[in-house]
């Protein structure tokens, strides 16, 4: 029996009795498609996900304050880094750019606009640890930040909201009541994955502490940005600033560290292994459909058993030994499952590509993984589904066949 | 060459099935009968006497319990159901009852069947069916479906198939049953035919005595022994008063 055969006669099958076929094929098509579309949305998050991260680079390091401890127990709320942290921070020589941070949230006031917003007291460093390009004006520089001056960098979308002019430099807004000059406006950046970028206020870190936020300790900050050599070592780096802090902070031996330290390569990898299992996570919700078609070919081929019964029977009288019943219903099981994938395959990748490129206007990610998938599900599903029945039929006595009514 | 080796040697063939309730129950006593060459043998019995069983041991779709069993000078007594499907392609065609054609491939294809499973390249396989169709009056409709044909065109077709891979052996269920008796006495001609022009063996089961006299042999099978093994009687009287023998 050639392949010619085996081919023509699942062909022969399947083909007789369309409707049943085609909705078993059907139940492949969505499991199919829904897989390979549930893999584009996976690689699509992703990769916004990474591109917006490795667009701020792998040399970002960010220190992250703890609260204060004694002994191990927790003393009180008080952040445990300081502006002079950073500054000792800066003398280290692999350290390009560096800030401190504090974030907050204001209640703006131009003219007779009234708009909240996020703010953020940090060192002009900021700027360039984060790439933001001025649209108008310039950066306060550290001259402002000894005298914590009233400075404002605004976001594009804050200078909407508040009505500002086109160009705003030089105009006076009020944080809390008290005036701002509008030095610079930032270019607009978009959506990132923890929101807009374009509607926030940069100022001096002093300003923010000690005129804004009154703060009994004006000296402690969040967080610490800073942005080191390209050629630098990330790790060598942290093990410095690590060895630096715990010294300033007067950490014995066996004390934690009352700060974290993370890189951007750590984040990413965070991100991209979170994204990784919502990917997976997704397949798997997908994956049930294509159980389900899968179950469907194994019921249609035990009811083929059935219904073939005397022709099994005929066919074994006349010569077709145990193997060639088995090839021959598991070829009509994967010729199913086949047809089946290779639709769900072209739907599935056109609906994402189509969707993304002219709904969305997003650029899906292409992967070769739908393909190597659809493949590997039209085997595997069809032989899987294939088997039992094939089996069964293989294994039909053959007088007993003949006289099935 | 092979003339002087017979078809069938059957020696003190038993055959016995296990019951539901427990126990076994013997339905073959042992059958022993050889079949030569050339030979067209009428294998009869009423129902329940064991014919069906006998044919399917001579058919090698069932093993016998015990004795043996040479097909063309070959012990299949032990052979796995592998084994024996190969013999049956290779040895044995088949008639049935109900044609038992596939009615989803054409009357060719149906016809190629055999031929498949023994390994002929596709021009071959078309070239010897398309041999078998003329010889059973049916060239032109091997594009046909086996329900667009009537019953005595069906067993001509299942006739050309059971020819097609040129068997030492045609085995023939109660091959009139499905038909009306001018298209039954029709293919009994064809037999005799095959029997007498080209010398095929054909060993045919019926449960009819008029069905049987178209054969040269009879063997009878009355409660699972042959009790009648010899040239076709004159009459079935005589065939009946063996079973009364056996009865006593």
């Amino acid at each position: 029996m050639t392949l010619y055969d085996i081919l023509k006669e699942s062909w022969i099958s399947i083909s007789g009795n369309k409707l049943r076929s085609f909705l078993t094929v059907l139940g492949i098509i969505i499991g199919v498609m829904a897989v390979v579309i549930m893999v584009a949305v996976g690689e699509t998050v992703q990769k916004s996900i990474t591109d917006q991260f490795s667009s701020l680079g792998t040399n970002t390091i960010v220190v992250r304050a703890g609260a204060a401890r004694n002994r191990g127990v927790r003393t009180g709320n008080r952040q445990t880094l300081t502006i002079t942290d950073t500054d000792q921070i800066k003398r280290l020589s692999d350290v390009m750019y560096i800030t401190p941070a504090q974030m907050g949230t204001a209640q703006v006031i131009y003219g007779n606009k009234n708009w909240s917003t996020m703010l953020l007291g940090a060192y002009p460093d900021y700027l360039s640890i984060q790439d933001i390009e001025m649209e108008y004006g310039a950066p306060f520089d550290m001259n402002a930040v000894k005298n914590a001056s009233a400075y404002a960098i605004i976001g594009p979308d804050t200078a909407y909201e508040l009505g500002l002019p086109d160009n705003p430099v030089g105009e006076f807004i009020r944080i809390q009541h008290i005036p701002f000059v509008v030095v610079g406006v930032m270019k607009a950046r978009g959506d990132s994955a923890f929101g807009s970028q374009d509607d926030m206020i940069i100022i001096p870190i002093t300003t923010l502490k000690k005129r804004l936020q009154g703060s009994k300790f004006p000296d402690a900050v969040t967080m610490i940005a800073l942005k080191i050599f390209p050629d630098a070592n990330n790790n060598v780096v942290i093990e410095q600033i690590t060895s630096l802090l715990r010294q300033r902070h007067r950490l014995k031996d066996g004390d934690e560290d009352d700060f974290q330290i993370t890189d951007m390569k750590q984040i990413m990898e965070t991100m991209d292994t979170v994204t990784g299992y919502l990917k997976l996570l997704l397949i798997a919700i997908a994956a049930v459909s294509l159980l389900v078609g899968s179950i469907g070919i194994m019921n249609m081929m035990l009811v083929s058993v059935a219904e073939r019964t005397r022709e099994i029977g005929v066919r074994k009288a006349i010569g077709a030994q145990e193997r060639v019943i088995i090839i021959q219903f598991l070829s009509e099981s994967v010729m199913i499952s086949f047809i089946g994938s290779m639709i769900g395959l072209i739907l599935g990748v056109g609906l994402s590509q189509g969707v993304g490129r002219f709904i969305l206007d997003y650029n899906v990610p292409f992967s070769i993984w739908p393909v190597i998938l659809s493949i590997s599900v039209a085997v595997v599903v069809g032989l899987a589904s294939g088997v039992m029945p094939a089996i069964k039929a293989a294994k039909l006595n053959p007088i007993d066949s003949l006289r099935y009514e | 060459m092979n003339k002087e080796i017979p078809i069938i040697v059957m020696n003190k063939i038993c055959k016995s099935f296990p019951l539901a309730i427990g126990g076994i129950q013997q339905v073959l006593f042992d059958i022993t009968f050889t079949i030569n060459s050339g030979e067209f043998v009428a294998i009869m019995g009423p129902s329940g006497s064991g014919k069906s069983t006998c044919m399917n041991i001579v058919g090698a779709l069932d093993s016998a319990s015990s004795g043996t069993y040479e097909l063309y000078g070959k012990d299949i007594t032990m052979m796995t159901g592998d084994e024996l499907a190969v013999v049956r392609n290779e040895y044995i065609g088949f008639i049935f009852q109900n044609f038992n054609l596939l009615p989803k491939r054409t009357i060719i294809d149906n016809v190629m069947l055999p031929l498949m499973y023994r390994g002929f390249v596709m021009e071959d396989r078309i070239r010897r069916a398309r041999e078998m169709l003329r010889l059973v009056g049916l060239e032109n409709f091997e594009t046909y479906f086996p329900t667009q044909l009537s019953g005595g065109m069906k067993q001509r077709v299942a006739i050309a198939r059971a020819l097609s891979g040129e068997p030492k052996l045609i085995l023939a269920d109660e091959p009139t049953g499905s038909l009306d008796s001018k298209m039954g006495t029709e293919i009994l001609r064809f037999f005799e035919k095959l029997n007498k022009d080209f010398g095929i063996t054909i060993i045919m089961i019926t449960h009819e005595f008029e069905i049987a006299q178209f054969a040269k042999r009879l063997i009878h099978i009355y409660d699972g022994r042959i009790t009648y093994d010899g040239a076709i009687p004159k009459s079935e009287t005589t065939l009946l008063k063996t079973e009364k023998r056996h009865k006593k």
